[in-house]
């Protein structure tokens, strides 16, 4: 292991756009009439009419006709992807939380989570030339937090014109500028990218001088250079920085006491990544990657009757990988890789902001795809995360494709997906003042500290599960995917797809003692069980040259096994109207907190040969738990839902022949506004934009 | 588990009757019945602050479950009061609360199914602390607190067994914290809020024979 790595492969999704000419052109996944390749279902640039799982593709044209700026623009726009909306927005999907999706830019991982989620308004969508989203668990390629799927952002220097600049106004004064540079020679191609953004942020409270979006000035640039230092070897590098400030008036209410408080915040993001590839062979090729990202942020809150706050995170990720694609034959192809990853992590709400956890990773993973026909492709592979910090983890996966005849193929895909523990539910060191002065301790080093406590004598009750504080184990998931994907005609496509998710090992916090003066104390066990399953349908039809209508919807059911198993046992409780206590029945149960049963979205298309387009998006979400309101930890209909909505966007603009294109958008008509459950929401908006692209000389 | 306890209640008042009956023939048992008080006032805002802040006096509500009325605070150092509420806070007379041999314990379960208080059944006392009160005001206690609504719900199932001031036995369901027994909606205003607050209504069978059977 230890040994200089020898060369590997990656296989990049850069790579996918050196291999294969600019005349490629990306097509959505429901656009039946072309064939895109893909690089995240298999690590290996495939034909999307090849993969045996569940995989979407959103391509530029549709990011930038819908008007998206953010990554959440477009993600809550796709099927089985709800918007979560604690600690920035992440997302959750087919009704994993945010925690078990790895989002990936060029195929290597963002970090920067706080408690689990990655704000995804930190990624900017100017630059990019596709996402990928594949569904269901995908550790095996991935590792760790590839769970629930694989989001991955793809930017492309070899397509596009050499230059383009562009800026938008909205709403709430939200500026977006874009600046984007080409240049492409026969051997060397350059992406230059910046973006700044800035929003006034919104207040949709009533009475509130805090606002739920806050005022941000963000600036990111990404650049990219490709250069082939001869036919069979090039070399890429990518680089993403990210500067983020935001300011905020805040007003926190406890028992009708506002702390009125100025809040700060600084985050810095920097990704680098350098990979050289080589090609020794029609049939062998390997990849040599390395990539390092920080992540900084800082807040600060200045309170007017309280202790100012302070509160540091800095997490780096360092990896080296390669990969290698060996073509055995015609019907069987190999990929290989191995890699080691050294990540820490410094936090005020550790033990000391000055000293960094680390977590060392190794691991090897190998994948097999056989081709006994032409009507079916099968997919084994595994692979082995060896980490330092908990137990290791084998992460198995099983996929296969039969394409019955042109018009039918099925899919299905069974695997184990896992979440390391991370570095907060080991290390966490946190006592709230405020509140009641409970703790939370890290389960790699609660009984240290509790130990030391009661020492000191401060320990009231230690209770039995104390004594099962240790090591973590990772959380898994065993996911099973089923898809028929139906070409009713050569305009309509259907594609229906059936999922179960079953989880062990879910990593929650639970009191394990308390303080002599009775607050409480926790820690963090592998003790939940739980289950995501239900169908989804993605179908598109095309009315004609100019008109067409897509959408998807989302059936899911959820529910934590344990509670099921308690209500089944008659130990659950839930009140009536007059307050009086009464066992709960199982039809009762709501399954998972955050969870809606529905999704649904709607889009009509109009795209005319003369450049004008136009499209109207309507997404609608059911009702989903959000508090428990009876105390039996349980949710059922007695708790606190979020009511179900509907948000409707629009947008329409027009392309000139001189480069210059235009567009105005509204989004969320209806204004549908809550502000406490959906403060990612904003009410109706506007905004209007112009671009110019320089145009090539032909 | 729960069709034993309940075979075991149900033999112990059986047994009981029976000794009861053979005993002392002019024993009658009469099953004791539940009363509802309403909006029993528990420290409740006196006002709000011109920075919207609630204001409070700070008093505690005597209660005598044995005459259900409220008792003087003069009378706080007597026997003549078993449970007190303030806030989320409730109290017994005994321990360092009041002079009384009082105790409590929260039984999960149902008030209608506690027929028998189980006999191996430990009656805590107030300590100093709150968190440590015989009916803790923590989580573990009787309610819910929202920290995102601030509302108080009383947790469902949760039945305060009480050995009153004087040595005999009640139950208690507390049904909820606000006027009127009804829990303003997420988004009302925080006035409305906290001028209903505080006021609870409750459920209570009180066993004047000193049995543990209701």
């Amino acid at each position: 292991m230890k040994k200089t790595p020898c060369l590997l492969i990656f296989l990049t999704l850069l790579q996918s756009g050196i291999l294969s000419a600019q005349s490629r052109f990306v097509k959505d996944t429901l656009d039946a009439s072309g064939d895109s390749v893909v690089v995240t279902a298999t690590r290996t640039e495939r034909k999307l009419s090849n993969i045996t799982v569940p995989l979407t593709i959103i391509n530029a044209k549709t990011i930038q006709q819908n008007g998206s700026l953010r990554l959440t623009d477009i993600l809550k726009e796709q099927t089985g992807i709800n918007l979560t909306s604690g600690f920035g927005a992440g997302i959750q999907l087919q009704g994993l939380n945010p925690d078990y999706t790895i989002i990936l830019i060029n195929g290597e991982p963002l970090v920067g989570r706080t408690a689990g989620v990655l704000d995804l308004n930190r990624i900017a969508l100017g630059n990019i030339k596709k996402i990928e989203i594949v569904k269901g668990p995908s550790s095996s390629l991935y590792g760790s937090e590839a769970m629930a799927g694989v989001i991955n952002i793809i930017t492309d220097a070899t397509m596009g014109a050499p230059l383009t600049v562009g800026i938008r106004y909205g709403t709430y004064n939200t500026v977006d500028a874009n600046l984007e540079t080409k240049l492409n020679t026969k051997n060397f191609q350059y992406q230059g990218f910046i973006n700044s953004y800035h929003t006034d942020g919104y207040s949709i409270r009533p009475n509130s001088n805090s606002r739920v979006r806050t005022p941000i000035q963000r600036y990111s640039t990404t650049q990219q250079i490709k250069w082939d230092l001869s036919s069979k070897t090039n070399f890429v590098l990518n680089t993403r920085f990210t500067n983020e400030q935001i300011q905020n008036e805040i007003a926190v209410a406890n028992n009708g006491v506002t702390i009125y408080s100025i809040g700060k915040e600084n985050i810095k993001d920097l990704n680098v990544s350098a990979s050289v590839n080589h090609r020794f062979s029609k049939n062998l090729k390997t990849s040599l990657r390395t990539y390092t990202t920080t992540y900084d942020a800082i807040q600060n809150l200045l309170t007017i009757n309280g202790l100012p706050y302070r509160d540091v995170l800095n997490h780096n990720f360092k990896r080296i990988e390669n990969q290698t694609d060996w073509d055995l034959n015609k019907k069987m192809q190999a990929v290989f890789g191995v890699g080691a990853v050294w990540e820490g992590v410094k936090s005020s709400r550790y033990d000391s902001e000055k000293l960094r956890k680390q977590n060392d990773i190794q691991y090897a993973f190998t994948q097999w795809e056989w081709k006994p026909s032409e009507k079916l492709t099968l997919i084994g592979g595994v692979r082995f995360d060896q980490n330092t910090q908990f137990a290791s983890a084998y992460s198995p996966k099983l996929s296969l494709l039969y394409k019955l005849n042109p018009q039918h193929q099925f899919r299905f895909s069974i695997g184990q997906g896992f979440k390391a523990p991370d570095f907060r539910q080991l290390f966490l060191d946190f006592t709230n003042a405020a509140a009641g002065s409970y703790s939370v301790f890290g389960a790699a080093q609660a009984q240290q500290v509790i130990a030391r406590l009661d020492a000191l004598g401060q320990i009231g009750n230690l209770f039995p599960n104390y004594n099962l504080l240790k090591a973590l184990k990772p959380e898994y998931s065993n996911g099973m995917h089923f898809t028929w994907d139906w070409k009713i005609n050569p305009s309509s496509a259907l594609s229906v797809q059936l999922f179960r998710n079953d989880i062990k090992n879910l990593i929650e916090s639970q009191q394990v003692g308390t303080y002599i003066s009775g607050a409480q104390i926790f820690s963090y066990l592998n003790i939940g069980r739980a289950f995501t399953t239900g169908f989804e349908f993605e179908g598109q039809h095309r009315f004609n040259a100019n008109w067409s209508l897509s959408g998807g919807y989302q059936f899911l059911r959820t529910g934590d096994k344990d509670q099921i198993a308690s209500i089944k046992s008659g130990t659950v409780y839930t009140k009536n109207n007059q307050g009086y206590s009464r066992l709960m029945k199982l039809n009762e149960y709501v399954g998972l907190p955050n969870t809606s049963s529905h999704k649904l979205q709607v889009k009509l298309n109009y795209n005319s040969p003369k450049g004008y387009y136009l499209n109207v998006r309507a997404i609608y979400r059911s009702r989903w738990a959000v508090n428990n309101n009876n105390g039996n930890q349980v949710f059922d209909n007695g708790d606190v839902f979020a009511s179900g909505y509907v948000a409707i966007n629009s947008a329409a603009g027009k392309s000139f022949k001189n480069g210059i294109s235009i567009q105005g958008g509204i989004d969320n008509i209806s204004n549908y506004i809550d502000a406490a459950n959906l403060p990612n929401l904003p009410g109706r908006t506007f905004y209007t934009s112009i671009k110019y692209q320089l145009q090539k000389n032909k | 588990m729960k069709m034993n306890l309940q075979k075991i209640a149900m033999g112990l008042v059986l047994s009981i009757a029976l000794v009861a009956c053979t005993k002392d023939e002019e024993t009658i048992v009469v099953p004791v019945t539940a009363i509802t008080v309403k909006d029993l006032p528990a420290d409740t805002v006196t006002g709000l602050g011109a920075d919207g802040r609630p204001q409070y006096a700070g008093s505690v509500t005597y209660f005598s479950l044995v005459d259900n009325k409220i008792v003087a605070s003069s009378d706080v150092a007597s026997t003549k009061w078993d449970v007190a509420f303030s806030s989320t806070k409730i109290l017994i007379n005994g321990g360092t609360s009041g002079p009384g041999i009082g105790g409590a314990f929260v039984y999960v379960g149902l008030f209608d199914a506690l027929k028998t208080i189980p006999s191996d059944s430990t009656f805590a006392i107030d300590n100093s602390n709150a968190a440590k009160f015989a009916i803790p005001q923590t989580s573990a206690g009787w309610y819910i607190y929202n920290g995102l609504t601030n509302i108080v719900t009383p947790a469902a199932g949760r039945v305060l067994v009480i050995r009153t001031a004087t040595g005999k036995f009640a139950k208690i369901e507390i049904l909820n914290y606000y006027k009127g027994g009804v829990t303003p909606d997420a988004t009302a205003s925080n006035s409305d809020k906290l001028t209903k607050q505080r006021y609870y209504t409750f459920r209570y069978a009180y066993q004047p024979n000193g049995s543990k059977n209701f």
